[in-house]
């Protein structure tokens, strides 16, 4: 565990010194949890003065005797599901950065001739772009909650978050999406020797997330407590599998002949 | 300190390394040479645990590199082809970072961290990042990493191959110091004149090895000797008298030397000398020639 800390310390170091890295980072966090929710917060009484969105809320929330907080409720679903591309998109800036940063300055061989068990390597390697990852989404998704709440207590006396639903995105689905995206990340980066194509090809990994943002936008389905569950479950499901998959790429015999090199 | 039996490793249908074995003992400088692609690397790299042999055995300071790869990497330095430093980071964190992986009380690394730096020159730029370092710069930087824990064995590859004469000069003095200290040391070099001033042992390799001995060894039981024969005037109205000789297999003559090899000189040079001096030949110097381990590792490898 010491030799995965030193690994995460010095990456995390490493990271902060490139702006690449965390530039996007902290514009995407910027956007999603502080002037999206903000803005739309703000804008609710003109959203729900337009006939067809009073309808359409209508439609989605039957019933509903109190449409601000329904319309809140869907804004918050449609907040939730943009805000699991964050953790998904930051492993895939930091996870391909991490490996292609030691195989371009061909420190890979050293680092193995060291001391050091290749689970550590790997756990180290994970740290460095879970921890982030979790860590930013979790701040965003408590930017998200200050801000909504706040509007919404001043202007219309509501507190609607957090829910159960939102809990369980940010603390189940993120980590699980954070740590699966990592593993593939880690997984493929062996396979490149430079860092824009580590990137482009993470940017493709996420691409089913960006599906299921798709798919609710275009209202082909709302995400409820009941799919989050079935998503978690297989998501956890497929958690063993990457981790498999990873560990028998960490081998060192693999690092030293079968990685693709500068 | 190091033995190997029967050692060999295959890549798919290549063999990369083929049924090497040898010994060395501590404290010697074994001088591990032969062409690009003749299998040194991949002996280093299962020597010090960092991929499997496809067979054969290894045993490193009496353990099984299979059970025992931890302590293994712990007791070795590894200098390798290329330097790999972290390039964003000073020379100091890079040396930290590394030497923090082995077992070394904070106070006795950090103090070893400044000798090092010190000792190749490399104090007054250790909060540098490594990016502006030079590549010679690099590769001192690199050797400190390899020596900052004080290793029991010292893989070496390449370790003067990017460096001025002057740093050179000083990291040779340093190998040969370490040599005092008894530590072991596995020296990959193209370089043959650092090869044979500092090799204990030479063991040439082409996927086999072609040939191991002491360079003395080397030089005696090379097929044929080299010998010198300077003249007091012109040697060129000699050469005909020289190649009645079936022994000798090569001559050369330039003003008054006469360059030749010979098979069985013992036998050949008493004859030699007393028909060059009826044919009226004044000899001033009869030399034997020792062969450079260049010359000798040129003819082993083209066979």
């Amino acid at each position: 565990m010491k030799n995965a800390s030193l690994i995460f310390k010095k990456e995390i170091k490493e990271i902060l010194k490139n702006r690449s890295i965390w530039l996007p980072i902290l514009a995407v966090s910027i956007i999603f949890s502080v002037i999206f929710p903000a803005a739309l917060t703000l804008g609710l009484e003109g959203i729900i003065k337009d006939p067809d969105a009073a309808n359409f809320i209508n439609k989605v929330f039957q019933g509903t005797d109190n449409l601000q907080l329904a319309m809140l409720q869907f804004m918050i679903k449609q907040f939730m599901i943009f805000l699991l591309l964050i953790p998904a998109m930051l492993p895939s800036l930091i996870a391909p950065a991490s490996i292609v940063l030691e195989k371009e300055s061909n420190t890979l061989e050293p680092l193995i001739a060291t001391p050091i068990k290749t689970g550590e390597l790997l756990l180290g390697k994970t740290l460095t772009s879970l921890i982030p990852s979790f860590s930013i989404t979790f701040i965003d998704f408590v930017l998200i909650t200050i801000i909504i709440d706040s509007i919404a207590y001043t202007r219309f006396k509501l507190l609607p978050l957090p829910t159960w639903d939102w809990a369980v995105v940010t603390f189940v689905l993120s980590p699980v999406i954070s740590f699966i995206i990592t593993m593939i990340c880690l997984i493929v980066s062996s396979r490149t020797a430079d860092i824009r194509s580590a990137q482009g090809i993470g940017a493709v990994i996420i691409f089913p997330i960006y599906a299921v943002v798709g798919l609710q936008i275009a209202g082909l389905f709302l995400l409820n407590i009941k799919y989050l569950f079935v998503v978690c479950a297989v998501l956890i499901a497929v958690c063993p599998i990457v981790l498999k998959l990873a560990i028998k790429i960490f081998d060192r015999e693999n690092i030293l002949t079968k990685w693709k090199m500068k | 300190m190091i033995y190997v039996e029967n050692l060999t490793k295959k890549f798919g249908a290549i063999t990369a390394v083929d049924n090497i074995s040898f010994e060395i003992q501590k404290g010697q400088i074994f001088g591990f040479l032969g062409p690009n692609g003749a299998g040194k690397t991949t002996t280093i790299r299962m020597l010090s645990t960092l991929i499997a042999p496809t067979e054969g055995k290894i045993s490193i300071d009496d353990r099984n590199p299979d059970k025992d790869s931890g302590y293994i990497r712990s007791i070795i330095g590894i200098l390798t082809e290329t330097p790999g430093m972290y390039e964003k980071i000073s020379a100091y964190e890079n040396l930290n970072y590394f030497s923090s992986f082995y077992s070394i009380e904070e106070k006795s690394r950090k103090e070893s961290i400044e000798k090092f730096l010190r000792m190749f020159e490399l104090w007054e730029r250790r909060l540098d990042p490594v990016s502006t370092y030079s590549k010679g710069m690099k590769q001192k930087l690199a050797l400190a990493r390899a020596l900052i824990h004080k290793p029991k064995i010292l893989f070496l590859d390449e370790p003067t191959a990017a460096l001025d004469p002057e740093s050179a000069f000083m990291v040779r003095s340093y190998i040969e110091k370490l040599k005092e200290e008894d530590i072991t040391i596995f020296l990959c070099t193209h370089n043959l004149e650092e090869a044979s001033n500092l090799s204990d042992v030479v063991c040439i390799i082409k996927s086999k090895i072609i040939k191991i001995a002491t360079l003395d060894e080397l030089q005696k039981n090379r097929k044929g000797k080299k010998i010198e024969i300077i003249l007091k005037g012109s040697s060129s109205k000699y050469l005909n008298l020289i190649k009645q000789f079936n022994e000798i297999t090569y001559i050369k003559t330039d003003k008054n030397s006469i360059n030749l090899s010979l098979e069985n000189p013992e036998k050949t040079n008493p004859i030699l000398i007393k028909k060059l001096v009826e044919a009226g030949a004044e000899i001033l110097y009869f030399n034997e020639l020792k062969a450079s381990l260049e010359e000798i590792y040129l003819e082993l490898i083209r066979g």
